[in-house]
């Protein structure tokens, strides 16, 4: 895959580059501060963009503000963000315009490198990463009847559908089969009273997100 | 001419008053003689800051007994007689107040036994002679009105050698601001200080101690690395789970430090973000501050930080004891301050009960380290409305 990375620390920019070249991807353009990033990516048009939410000149959250131009300008371009800390409020905005193809991560999750790199490429193939974080957040609040009915599977499966993994990856993070992977789906749906969704993109993630943020 | 007779009493009263206050006047140039003569001699320089004050006692009883005669307020102006005592001495001396009340005190001596001494001779001849205009020839009396300009002459008098002039007026009002600052920078000082240890134990026990012992994980893999890979490979295992947790620690002590979504949203992105994620269908207004994101003037951090905390935390307690669904916050802008106000539509009660606790405790706090205020209002039955005012220049 050809990535465009934009990362104003140079050290966790060399550390991103030597992990995604090591593992087989390109580095077609680097920015290192928040207005470089749009016309390098309109120039490069890569595979995955992967921008740091707060970067030079503001310091603030022109990263941010970077990808929701870059999904205006360039619909179909995925898009994974990463960041110190997560809002839900970015994740919100973020997700504002579908969520095909979009990433939200804590930077801390680059360190568990084969998740990390799978996360980046279901994003490249129009999949949805949102940080576990956001999801922990967004489940804590809600405390009605449907949620509490869930199992402690069941509720493992909808954190891990709501981040954006596909059956198999459940399956394989939960250690069972694909088949009880979709036993659980097929329950969580019935619970939550949400129109059963085959698909395991990012319309679930969507429909999922939509129930919790209710 | 019953009225005019009662004025005129009333008038006689204050002036004997006045002359009871002429007698202390003496008795004070007594006790100024005392005073300066053993502060000449050194000994007993301790009593002079206390005549002083005497002095200012007495010249304000003289300002209230004037503001009652005449129905305005006499302003007062003195510097604070505060510190060592050589510095209360120096402030005793020098203050243009303690001349202003000996020259009244020496004038009151005179003009108050004099004013009260003409009122009683003019008692007599007053009433013959308003007795004869009113009774006789019906007309308005006008004798014993002069009682009452005697008294009248009186409250002038002392309004005029009472009243601080504008520029002593100006430093009183000046020292007692500092006097004021001073105290609430000491404050401030005080709680930087143990905000700043807070901070350093938080670091020291939690960020700090992970990353002693995500090296020393590190360490025993290398050893084990040739001789015995899955030991090795374990304790890599559990070295980046440390740095995991080290990592989320120290975003935690961030939050607690200066929570990033100020400095990225300022105070209204970051209350909108907070009131979106409460769990409560939560309406925020803003006055006078930027209602988009960046734009608009900002209050310092620590008080952008301390008004977050506090919509923080009084969401959390709607959100988790109120029982309510619904809440606002407004967010205004003040000329000196900045003020935060809270409401939920629960069951109130808040502060009586479990849901006061800790959470309040420190938010009183924090808001207190910036000399703000907080008015926590929460009967039975609700609604519970948290107010904070945050005083700061914009």
């Amino acid at each position: 895959m050809r990535v465009v990375i934009a990362e104003d620390n140079a050290l966790l920019r060399e550390g991103l580059v030597l992990l995604l070249t090591s593992s087989g991807h390109e580095v077609a353009g680097v920015a290192a501060t928040g207005p470089e990033i749009l016309p390098l990516l309109l120039e490069h048009r890569p595979d995955v963009a992967v921008l740091d939410v707060r970067l030079p000149p503001g310091f603030r959250d022109e990263g941010l503000r970077a990808a929701l131009a870059a999904r205006e300008r360039l619909p179909e371009l995925p898009v994974l963000v990463l960041s110190q800390y997560v809002e839900e409020t970015y994740a919100a905005e973020l997700l504002g315009g579908g969520a095909r193809g979009v990433g939200y991560l804590l930077k801390d999750r680059v360190g568990r490198v084969d998740e990390f790199l799978d996360a980046l490429e279901r994003v490249a193939a129009g999949g949805t990463a949102l940080d576990p974080e956001v999801v922990t957040e967004l489940m804590a609040r809600r405390r009605d009847d449907p949620l509490d009915s869930l199992t402690p599977r069941e509720r493992e499966v909808l954190e891990l559908m709501a981040q954006g993994h596909d059956n198999g990856t459940i399956a394989r993070s939960m250690v069972v089969t694909e088949r009880a992977v979709h036993k659980h789906i097929g329950n969580v749906f019935l619970k939550l009273g949400l129109p059963p969704t085959d698909s395991g993109g990012h319309r679930r993630v969507l429909a999922v997100l939509a129930y919790l943020n209710a | 001419m019953r009225e005019a007779i009662k004025e005129a009493a009333r008038a006689c009263l204050h002036l004997t008053v006045g002359a009871a206050v002429s007698l202390l006047c003496c008795l004070m140039a007594g006790v100024a003689l005392f005073t300066s003569v053993v502060t000449l001699t050194v000994i007993g320089a301790g009593v002079l800051p206390e005549s002083v004050l005497l002095l200012r006692r007495l010249a304000g009883w003289e300002r209230r007994r004037t503001a009652a005669w005449t129905g305005a307020p006499v302003p007062e102006a003195y510097l604070p007689l505060e510190g060592p005592l050589p510095a209360r001495v120096r402030t005793a001396v020098g203050d243009p107040g303690t001349r202003q009340d000996l020259v009244w005190a020496a004038a009151q001596l005179l003009y108050g036994l004099v004013l009260w001494y003409l009122s009683l001779l003019l008692w007599t001849p007053a009433l013959l002679v308003d007795g004869v205009r009113t009774g006789l020839a019906g007309r308005r009396p006008v004798a014993l009105p002069l009682v009452g300009r005697l008294a009248g002459l009186a409250a002038d008098w002392s309004r005029t050698l009472l009243t601080p002039s504008p520029s002593a007026a100006r430093d009183a009002a000046l020292a007692a601001r500092i006097e004021q600052l001073t105290a609430t920078r000491a404050g401030a000082i005080a709680a930087h200080g143990a905000e700043l240890r807070r901070i350093e134990r938080d670091l020291h026990d939690g960020a700090q101690a992970r990353l002693v012992a995500l090296s020393m994980r590190i360490g025993l893999a290398r050893r084990a690395y040739d001789s015995d890979p899955a030991t090795a490979r374990r304790l890599l295992d559990d070295a980046q789970t440390q740095a995991e947790e080290a990592l989320a620690e120290l975003r935690h002590v961030v939050r607690g430090i200066h929570p990033p979504i100020l400095t990225d949203r300022g105070l209204t992105g970051a209350v909108r973000a907070l009131a979106a994620s409460s769990g409560l269908e939560a309406a925020v207004s803003v006055t006078g501050l930027g209602d988009h994101d960046q734009d608009g003037p900002r209050a310092p951090a620590a008080v952008e930080a301390a008004a977050y905390f506090v919509v923080a935390e009084a969401l959390t307690n709607a959100a988790k004891h109120s029982g309510a669904a619904r809440a606002s916050v407004s967010l205004a802008r003040e000329p000196a301050a900045l003020r935060v106000r809270v409401r939920d539509e629960g069951r109130g009660g808040a502060e009586a009960g479990e849901s006061g606790g800790s959470g309040l405790t420190g938010m009183r706090r924090r808001v207190a380290a910036l000399d703000g205020t907080v008015r926590l209002t929460s009967p039975s039955g609700g609604p519970t409305v948290i107010e904070v005012e945050l005083p700061c220049v914009w």
